[in-house]
């Protein structure tokens, strides 16, 4: 192979690294901005003349430009839905850090970012975020402290329907109805056995894990610091899956009579 | 024990629980957790100064933004892992739970009510922390005209 065609080859590795590396960015819970911030950083620091990086929820299309008139582009399609996950977020920051301030190969790049997104060993952290989230909400918009407890356990059956039951729905949309549908009529059940539990409460708290409460703020921020096309995007999803959450919670209440 | 005062507790607990669920690191647990209680802290003072609910979580919004990008500067970490634990208070979980009910008993004044509050908190999270946004990236700026 003649020089000229290593380099083209080690530079469509480099965009198709710099790809994944933005991918993760974006699923693990990165900003849009940031993404096409980092990205572009990263480029630059590898010898790129110029950077496009254009990043969508669905999609990301890189084209670099190098100095001596090559232009390499590539396009990811992404299907995955992004979820937060701050432990790999901030590794992944690290690593970029470290690759604009001293680059380093492509394969020694994608070996850092297999490494950071290594997912969590047990689920017994989740679990215990689910209570806490599940049942300290229930407290806060005014349930008793048995509200608290009965939100936590429930919260429990939401972090494993979300971990182990979600890949057999088609999409989240779906899930949602299920998912909203058996907490609430579990809730209703719950309450008709202890009378002293409020239906409303336990409903609240779990319903702040299943809201998508955070990712509406995020698309209306979106929308208002120009990535118009993300922000709405992301705001449709979320309003779906809002009405979807409804959909459930109202069946389950009329089915069971829940009040109050 | 006073309602604001559980309200505050309970909000630092809600906030850890959404911290763990989102994998932020040990370390930084209790600092992102702690804006929860804080921003909670800065809407009930608003709102006990007289300030409308928007206004109130708009406030709050902002602080949240301001407190995640001073985290984020102090230790070198991404400024979201601050912010979203501290705006989670914020979220209408209750306001969404009471549009839900009263369509399903179809009381549709209540059902609008408390629909447009949904509405109105997320707004106001959206505005407040662009808004200090949009500052702090302004200061950023003039401050490297120097």
């Amino acid at each position: 192979m003649s020089e000229m065609e290593t380099e083209k080859l080690g530079r469509e590795q480099l965009v198709h690294v710099l790809l994944n590396m933005a991918e993760e960015m974006l699923l693990h819970g990165a900003e849009i901005y940031r993404v096409e911030d980092t990205i572009s950083r990263m480029g630059k620091a590898a010898g790129a003349a110029q950077m496009n990086v254009f990043v969508i929820t669905s999609s990301i299309v890189l084209t670099v430009a190098f100095a001596d008139q090559e232009i390499v582009t590539e396009t990811r399609r992404i299907t995955d839905s992004a979820s937060n996950d701050f432990t790999c977020l901030e590794k992944l920051n690290r690593i970029s850090r470290q690759f604009c301030s001293v680059p380093v190969t492509p394969e020694e790049l994608q070996k850092q970012i297999d490494a950071a997104i290594q997912p969590p060993a047990s689920d017994l952290m989740m679990y215990i975020g689910s209570i806490l989230a599940a049942g300290g909400f229930a407290v806060f918009f005014g349930g008793n402290i048995g509200d608290g407890v009965a939100a936590g356990l429930l919260g429990v059956l939401i972090g494993w329907l979300q971990k182990k039951i979600r890949w057999v729905f088609p999409n989240t949309v779906s899930f949602n109805i299920v998912c909203a549908f058996v907490v609430g009529c579990l809730i209703g059940i719950l309450t008709k056995l202890i009378p002293w539990l409020h239906f409303g409460m336990i409903m609240i708290g779990d319903i702040m894990l299943l809201i998508p409460g955070v990712a509406t703020t995020v698309s209306i921020r979106d929308v208002l610091v120009g990535d118009t096309i993300s922000g709405t995007l992301r705001l449709i999803e979320c309003l779906l899956l809002a009405v979807a959450l409804a959909y459930g919670f109202v069946m389950a209440i009329m089915l069971t009579g829940g009040a109050g | 024990m006073s309602h604001a005062v559980m309200q505050l507790i309970t909000a630092f607990i809600g906030s850890l629980g959404f911290a763990i669920l989102f994998r932020v690191r040990k370390e930084f647990l209790l600092v992102a957790s702690l804006g929860g209680l804080f921003s909670w802290g800065i809407y009930l003072g608003a709102i006990a100064a007289g300030q409308s609910i928007f206004m109130s979580c708009l406030l709050a919004s902002a602080f949240s933004a301001f407190y995640a990008e001073l985290l984020a500067r102090l230790l070198k970490a991404p400024g979201v892992l601050f912010f979203i634990p501290s705006v989670i208070p914020l979220v209408p979980g209750s306001n969404l739970y009471y549009t839900m009910h009263a369509v399903a008993v179809k009381d549709w004044p209540t059902a609008k009510l408390n629909a447009v509050l949904t509405l109105e908190y997320a707004l106001a999270i959206a505005l407040g922390l662009s808004v200090m946004w949009a500052l702090l990236s302004m200061i950023r700026k003039l401050r490297h005209l120097d």
